[in-house]
């Protein structure tokens, strides 16, 4: 910095960055703790619903699991 | 609107009436353009740009997590943040070694796409068509008001206006159709980009390896349900464009000189194709050609490169006129790319910001903002580059370059051809962007309606692309990652105004350093350490000069028709100039109309 005077700072410039007990976002293994989240990308019906899940997938294999929301 | 002071300059007393417009009004934040007129030969002899707000987010950036800076820097911009988001995202995946999956990269893509139509559309039709309203004409250009009455609209099928004269009316603020029903049309694609980024303007869900929007068939039925409800909209206001600008050349003969300058444009690309990106350094080349929106360096109508590292390694920082010291003495960060060439000391991988506030003076350092310049390989010239506002180098480019050829958008080598689907009353249309003779005003208005056009085709190209892979069954839209302890990282992208790059250095798992270079410092760079005058001041010196009054009505809406086609945008602080240097009153305006002391 240049001759600018400035005060003492109130935080540390990395405070918001993290804090201790939350999980972080992007840590190894996300995919595994989102349930209906396959590791291949796909999802199944888990993904948008607690309740019978199962019965909201697709009746055939062929078919794409798309589910809704 | 402006404030003018005339009054004879100290130089030739009686000849050149200085004139000044700070702030300059319906652009985005605290822009001062100061010029001296001569009103015997209607010219404008001299002008100089200012900008007398600091940011400093490069300064504050240091030693923060580099994971947040997609959110930091977001909030540079209350228009286009997330464009820095995304950027910042690019820079990211680079230094992580990362890429987004397919689906997420279209789910921005997506999201960009609407950025561009909803920011185009507000300052186009609510903003710079005030300049060129029925209201403004009448009170600057009363005989050209005159002729519009008289002349037949070319294109009145289209959009359904008979005479110029009627799209004239139509684009007068608050009663005019046009203006009206381009809020609305703002206000949908604004939803379109809340479905996919979730928060408009500073994303929720977008994040370095992916996004956080949830891929169903839903989201993508409701963007393009809004999309195809605005496609009618888009093809009649290019109809329009062409229509009045057109007229205005014909009207006023040399009207193509205001705000002309040399065709040097830059570009840096947008809408990635994920098939072939990989954000890695060495492969920049190859992936950056693949971008649906090409970048590229225009001289003289010449593509000069569409290759990203050399675009990258050509950047230089340069002072001269602003209010900083130099960082010649600082270590450099990086001395070598990737690929193993040497990056520059005024690179902005090495800069260190030094501010250093002072008093205005336009024989010495005039302005906050520094001048972003691109070294000629071959000359060795510092080119002050402009972006045209945007959509001027993006299609120029695009055009020149001849590698997008999608099924809704094609360069032809000369011209981008785009095809917009059928809407609620006007049939499928082909619309056809040509490189035109000059870099000047209009063609830098005319280019953004073009460019709506082209973000909505791409739109739907983007949705079929989407809606295939989740069909197929994909879901997946984020990726995991690990920040490492030191890295560097590179992002290239358009801002809706122009050219956007984010440059990252990554040490103990912090931000060493951070310089986000967005379109107006290039725009609006002040006169450099080799006396190069800025984009706006290059474009309005020595125009000439088409409004009939004299300097006591004087509004200068040539001037500002000149400035305003480069799509100005310095948040965010403003300040009134009454003359003599005297500073009334500082406000802060984070929107339109709203003031808070």
């Amino acid at each position: 910095m240049a001759e600018i005077r400035v005060g003492k700072p109130d935080v540390k410039p990395d405070a918001p960055s993290h804090v201790k007990g939350v999980r972080q976002g992007n840590e190894k293994g996300a995919y595994k703790n989102e349930v209906g989240h396959h590791e291949d990308g796909t999802a199944d019906s888990r993904r948008s619903t607690g309740v019978r899940a199962g019965r909201r997938d697709p009746i055939l294999p062929s078919m794409p699991n798309v589910p809704p929301g | 609107m402006a404030k003018t002071a005339p009054r004879p300059a100290g130089t030739e007393p009686g000849q050149l009436v200085e004139m000044s417009w700070d702030p300059i009004t319906r652009i985005i934040g605290n822009l001062g353009i100061y010029t001296k007129i001569d009103f015997a030969n209607r010219r404008v002899a001299e002008c100089h740009s200012t900008s007398s707000l600091f940011r400093g987010y490069s300064v504050f950036m240091k030693g923060k997590d580099p994971r947040d800076a997609g959110f930091i820097t977001s909030r540079i911009c209350g228009i286009c943040g997330d464009n820095h988001t995304t950027c910042s995202v690019y820079a990211q995946n680079m230094a992580y070694g990362i890429k987004n999956p397919p689906l997420a990269e279209w789910i921005l893509n997506l999201g960009e796409a609407a950025e561009y139509m909803f920011d185009h559309t507000l300052f186009q039709d609510n903003l710079v068509f005030v300049d060129f309203c029925e209201a403004m004409v009448k009170d600057t250009n009363p005989s050209v008001l005159k002729k519009a009455k008289t002349t037949d609209a070319p294109n009145a099928a289209v959009h359904g206006y008979r005479t110029i004269a009627e799209i004239m009316e139509a684009f007068n603020p608050f009663e005019g159709a046009v203006y009206k029903e381009a809020l609305q049309i703002s206000r949908t694609t604004r939803e379109m980009f809340c479905l996919m980024e979730g928060r408009h303007v500073h994303p929720s869900t977008v994040y370095p390896g992916g996004v956080g929007t949830m891929p169903t068939p839903t989201l993508f039925t409701d963007y393009l349900s809004r999309l195809i409800g605005i496609v009618d909209f888009v093809k009649k206001a290019v109809a329009m464009n062409d229509d009045v600008f057109d007229f205005f050349y014909e009207a006023l003969p040399g009207y193509e000189e205001v705000g002309r300058r040399r065709v040097m444009l830059g570009c840096w690309g947008a809408f990635q194709d994920p098939a072939v990106v990989d954000y890695r350094y060495e492969t920049m080349d190859r992936w950056g050609k693949a971008m649906y929106v090409t970048p590229g360096i225009v001289i003289d109508g010449e593509l000069l490169t569409t290759n990203l590292v050399d675009i990258n390694l050509g950047m230089r920082i340069l002072l001269g006129s602003s209010y900083y010291d130099d960082w010649v003495n600082e270590d450099p960060f990086v001395t070598l790319d990737p690929l193993g060439n040497p990056v520059d000391m005024r690179h902005p991988w090495n800069q260190t910001t030094v501010p250093v506030p002072q008093k205005r003076d336009f024989n010495e350092k005039y302005s906050w903002v520094m001048s972003p310049r691109w070294l000629h390989p071959q000359t060795g010239e510092h080119l002050a580059l402009d972006t045209g506002g945007g959509p001027f180098a993006r299609l120029y480019t695009t055009a020149l370059a001849g590698l997008v050829d999608t099924p809704y958008v094609k360069s032809t080598g000369s011209s981008v051809q785009i095809n917009l689907p059928k809407g609620e009353r006007l049939p499928e249309m082909t619309l056809e962007w040509r490189i035109p003779k000059w870099s000047n005003a209009l063609e830098r208005d005319r280019a953004r309606g073009y460019f709506i056009a082209y973000a909505a085709a791409m739109a739907v190209y983007f949705v079929e692309q989407a809606l295939g892979r989740v069909h197929d069954g994909d879901t997946r839209v984020f990726d995991d990652f690990e920040v490492p302890d030191e890295a560097i990282g590179c992002g290239f992208h358009e801002a809706v105004r122009g050219v956007l790059s984010h440059h990252l250095v990554i040490k103990d798992k912090k931000i060493a350093n951070y310089h986000p270079y967005p379109p107006t410092p290039w725009n609006a760079s002040p006169r450099d350490i080799y006396g190069t005058p800025g984009p706006y001041e290059d474009a309005v010196q020595d125009m000439p000069i088409f409004e009939e009054n004299g300097p006591d009505e004087f509004k200068g809406v040539d001037i500002m028709r000149a400035v305003r086609s480069f799509d100005p945008c310095l948040p965010c602080g403003v300040h009134m100039y009454v003359g003599g240097g005297r500073t009334l009153k500082k406000i802060h305006s984070p929107m339109f109309g709203a003031t808070h002391e």
